[in-house]
């Protein structure tokens, strides 16, 4: 067989792990609603009339067993259909546009805090790793360690407090959509972005630290440096590309915790994300929109995990060893 | 005959969380222009980190070096970083023990190997990759086309060990400094490196420091040996004259470990008793004493001096071989 | 235990001082005599530092910070503590089994730990509070007491998989150790070797993660509250932040306490985390 067979078993493999992760995680967000303190018809339905109930009920396919009702959960999340918010007047309201005003919103913000916290992280990664045991490294390292160590909702409340009301730089609260205006929308995303990418930039900086050090040791730069090449080419060309694969991963990696962060920032600077959306389907007590929610988390974060990894075996010829092996 | 590269009084030091750790204790020695020299010593006795000191390879805040190195008569340690650079490739280049480690393992054999003909010799794409090519065929790597798409892992030990080869003589170096360059190779492989080695450093005129710890393999392929122990040179001499009148009982046991290639199991059988002193408390007296076979009290106490023994025949010994007097 | 204190840096030694006093605030502090954490002060809103009878001011509605950090530290190390080492036990036991037993076990407990660990811990979190608090009257909220114990079972399940993976990395590195093989060789039980031979190796790589684990806890108490699921009415650290955090625009100073407290006790336990991790690595290094 050759390497590119060799290379789609690989990478059918990875996709039969992340269907049944897919699988697993979403029964098990299904099964979370069987541990409802509640019953669910208690919560749902609404019809006065027995005739009204069981319509309702097998509407809601509450009369389904756990499995059953995982599956018709399940058929109809593929097709595009999420769910609803049930009110007690028995009016169904989709998810499905909710969930297309929200997502959006917090997809920007993760991406923005990404592309902030690379921008940062790797200058100072590799200034670090040059100058490692140097008073300025270490006082840069220290620094980090405390940064990456805060909670995101304490550099939220400091900012907020400190360049939203003090100074009055950008706006405290509230969300401007980019159609709105695209520097009104910067402005009014500054602030969280900067919540999320302090803590962000410090943990990629420490990993990019560590492994630039590492790089540095290897034969394969005293070997350049032999060949009479410039630091500088050294770096470029040396030392950045296995560096920035590790990098990489591990910002996708970072994405789960990015997310779980985004829930906490929008509620603080009140951002009709995917966060104030769940909070306001916990709060009114809609447990399908719910559902639909964290699976759609636990689905994108998968996903983008097994794309990020099969990426990784094409760009880093190293794993291809590996998947050869 | 001059000298290609000329070290002299050199002193390497690490500092380290236990005090300072000496690699290489006041070292001298002559490279003469076109010759062979083979610096010989166990792991740990500074013949690694000796002649990338000489090279000025040694980076780290941690390094410490004294000393003066002379190359091609100009002064390698009262130069600028940038300046040695300029030494680096067209005057000296290196190949290393473990090829896999060497070559960047992400990037193609071809970029690696244009990379120094590119920088160094300012030549265009297509002139630094017909140069490759040509370095291929030099080090017998058939079809030198194929393997330039390719990266380190593809190839085997004794192919990656040619490629690095080929790298460093890229533009043609004066002084070709190779460490351990057989020690990661099946025993067959390593006899095809070391005579390419030597045939082509006939071929380009090209002087040699070849580092191992084999005395087998310098005795076959150098004109004159180094034996270094615990950072010093304890014995050296023509490779001839050393064969044939050694006068150090360390040189001696050095040889003795040789293994021979077609025993059975080809591995390393034979040892030295015993281990390298601790490099940060170096003992006052000789630092084989410990392990010497004809030890005496003197060799315990006194740190022995080089000993000039005519034909260019150093030693570091207070009861040299070849002598009965004094000895039990 | 001396031993280990004079081995410390400056800001681990910090930091062991640190969670001390947290903790020792946490046993004894209802000892100190302190205004009653859920009695607000009318003459004093948003007063700030060392005002007269608040030695940390008050937030805006009145409540005393002084009295909310020694008493929610109660409520919020209760949490942290109970729910890693439930966590840990658990997830170092399932974890360990599952690596030493191969097989089918094992496939079936790493997916599990795979798919507990796809949902950010947040999110995994906040469900898990989400259901498990829905009390059957919306007017009437669940009790405070109620809420930890769901809290602290919410977060004993994002600590489990957490702790079990690391748990299952470190036995795979030593069941193949000579040792291991050996006392298999001898037909030692099972039971006995993993008791004697596996847990005191695995042991140093989970202590450290306790650490940075009880960082973790310690935050997810307070996103949640900001969530609005945590110990909300209740005395806590989380809600504490999640009351100020309502309050930031009118009054700013009273924030600055809890966030303090909170930021100093995660900086405090992932700089131990990281010291008993030092520590490991040179042990690693040296075998």
């Amino acid at each position: 067989m050759n390497s590119l067979t060799f290379k789609f078993i690989a990478v059918l493999r990875r996709v039969a792990q992340i269907v049944v992760v897919i699988v697993g995680s979403t029964l098990f967000v299904s099964l979370l609603l069987q541990l409802l303190p509640v019953g669910l018809e208690d919560l749902y339905v609404f019809a006065l009339d027995e005739a009204g109930r069981q319509e309702q009920i097998r509407l809601l396919h509450l009369d389904a067993n756990p499995v059953m009702f995982y599956l018709y959960w399940l058929g109809d999340f593929v097709r595009g259909d999420f769910g609803s918010y049930v009110y007690p007047t028995g009016v169904l309201d989709p998810v499905a546009p909710r969930l297309g005003a929200a997502l959006p919103i917090s997809l920007r913000l993760v991406v923005y805090v990404q592309i902030v916290a690379l921008a940062i992280s790797i200058p100072l990664g590799i200034f670090t790793a040059y100058r490692s045991g140097r008073r300025s490294d270490k006082v840069i390292s220290y620094g980090l360690f405390t940064a990456a160590s805060i909670p995101n909702f304490v550099f939220a409340l400091l900012l907020a407090s400190f360049f939203g009301v003090s100074l009055a730089w950008f706006p405290p609260l509230g969300y401007t959509a980019p159609g709105d205006g695209f520097v009104e929308h910067l402005r009014s995303m500054a602030l969280p972005v900067m919540a999320l990418a302090i803590p962000t930039v410090a943990t990629y900086t420490r990993l990019l630290r560590t492994d630039v050090i590492a790089t540095l040791r290897e034969d394969y730069v005293t070997m350049a440096a032999s060949k009479g090449l410039s630091n500088r080419r050294i770096l470029f060309t040396h030392v950045l590309r296995p560096s920035s694969v590790t990098l990489f991963t591990s910002a996708a990696l970072n994405m789960g915790a990015l997310i779980g962060g985004t829930l906490v920032i929008e509620q603080i600077f009140s951002i009709p994300g995917l966060g104030s959306e769940i909070g306001l389907a916990i709060f009114s007590r809609q447990y399908f929109a719910l559902q639909s929610y964290v699976a759609i988390i636990a689905i994108g974060y998968v996903v983008f995990n097994g794309i990020v990894d099969v990426a990784v075996g094409f760009v880093d010829p190293r794993s291809r060893e590996r998947s050869n092996a | 005959m001059s000298a290609i590269l000329s070290i002299r009084k050199l002193v390497v030091n690490f500092e380290t969380p236990r005090g300072l750790l000496s690699a290489v204790r006041d070292v001298s020695l002559e490279i003469e222009q076109g010759s062979s020299v083979g610096i010989v010593g166990e792991s740990g006795s500074g013949k690694t980190v000796m002649s990338r000191a000489a090279m000025g390879l040694l980076s780290g805040s941690t390094v410490r070096r004294e000393g003066t190195v002379m190359f091609d008569d100009k002064e390698l340690t009262a130069m600028r970083a940038d300046e040695v650079r300029d030494q680096f490739g067209t005057g000296m280049a290196m190949i290393f023990q473990d090829p896999m480690t060497a070559l960047n393992p992400v990037r193609r054999i071809g970029s690696q190997l244009s990379e120094g003909p590119r920088v160094r010799l300012g030549m265009d794409k297509k002139a630094a990759r017909a140069r490759s090519i040509e370095l291929l065929s030099l080090v017998r790597i058939p079809d030198p086309e194929a393997m330039l798409n390719k990266f380190p892992f593809q190839l085997s030990g004794g192919m990656r060990q040619r490629v690095m080869i080929a790298i460093a003589l890229a533009c043609k170096p004066k002084l070709l400094f190779a460490d351990e360059p057989t020690t990661a190779l099946d025993v067959t492989v390593q006899a095809q490196i070391l005579q390419l080695l030597s045939d082509l450093r006939r071929e380009m005129n090209m002087s040699m420091v070849l580092v191992t710890h084999d005395l087998g393999v310098v005795a076959n392929h150098t004109d004159f040996v180094a034996v270094m122990y615990a950072g010093e040179i304890v014995e050296q001499a023509p490779t001839t004259e050393l064969f044939s009148n050694m006068k150090m009982p360390y040189t001696e046991a050095l040889l003795k470990s040789i293994p021979k290639i077609d025993s059975a199991s080809g591995a390393r059988m034979a040892v030295i008793e015993g281990r390298l002193p601790d490099p940060t408390d170096r003992p006052s007296g000789c630092g084989f004493a410990a392990r010497c076979s004809y030890v005496q009290d003197k060799c315990r106490t006194e740190h022995p001096p080089l000993v000039d023994a005519g034909n260019g025949h150093l030693y570091r010994c207070w009861y040299p071989l070849g002598h009965t007097i004094g000895r039990k | 235990m001396r031993n280990l204190f004079a081995q410390m840096n400056l800001l681990s030694k910090l930091s062991a001082v640190w969670m001390a006093l947290m903790t020792a605030l946490a046993v004894f502090g209802w000892l100190i005599p302190l205004p009653d954490p859920r009695e607000y002060d009318p003459e004093a809103s948003a007063a700030g530092l060392f005002s007269p009878g608040h030695l940390l001011g008050t937030d805006a509605g009145g409540y005393d910070l002084l009295s909310n950090v020694v008493n929610g530290a109660r409520t919020s190390l209760l949490i942290a503590f109970i729910s890693v080492g439930f966590g840990g036990l658990v997830g170092s036991a399932v974890g360990i089994i599952a690596a030493y037993r191969r097989g089918r076990l094992d496939y079936v407990v790493s997916t599990g730990f795979n798919i507990l660990l796809s949902i950010p811990n947040l999110v995994l979190g906040l469900a898990l509070v989400a259901v498990l608090a829905t009390s059957s009257d919306p007017s009437v909220p669940i009790a405070s007491n109620r809420r930890v114990i769901i809290i602290i079972i919410a977060l004993t399940v994002v600590i489990i998989p957490i702790l079990g993976r690391i748990a299952r990395g470190a036995t795979l590195t030593w069941i193949n150790r000579e040792f291991v093989v050996a006392a298999r060789s001898m037909g030692m039980r099972d039971k006995d070797i993993i008791v004697r031979h596996i847990v005191p190796n695995v042991l140093p790589a989970i202590y450290s993660v306790l650490f940075l684990a009880v960082g973790v806890v310690i935050v997810a108490e307070g996103a949640l509250s900001l969530l609005g699921v945590g110990v909300v009415d209740g005395v806590s650290w989380g809600a504490m932040i999640a009351r100020v955090a309502g309050e930031f625009t009118y009054a700013p100073q009273s924030m600055y306490v809890p966030v303090v407290v909170v930021a100093l006790t995660v900086i405090a336990c992932n700089q131990l985390g990281d010291f008993l991790r030092g520590r490991l690595d040179l042990r690693e290094g040296r075998i």
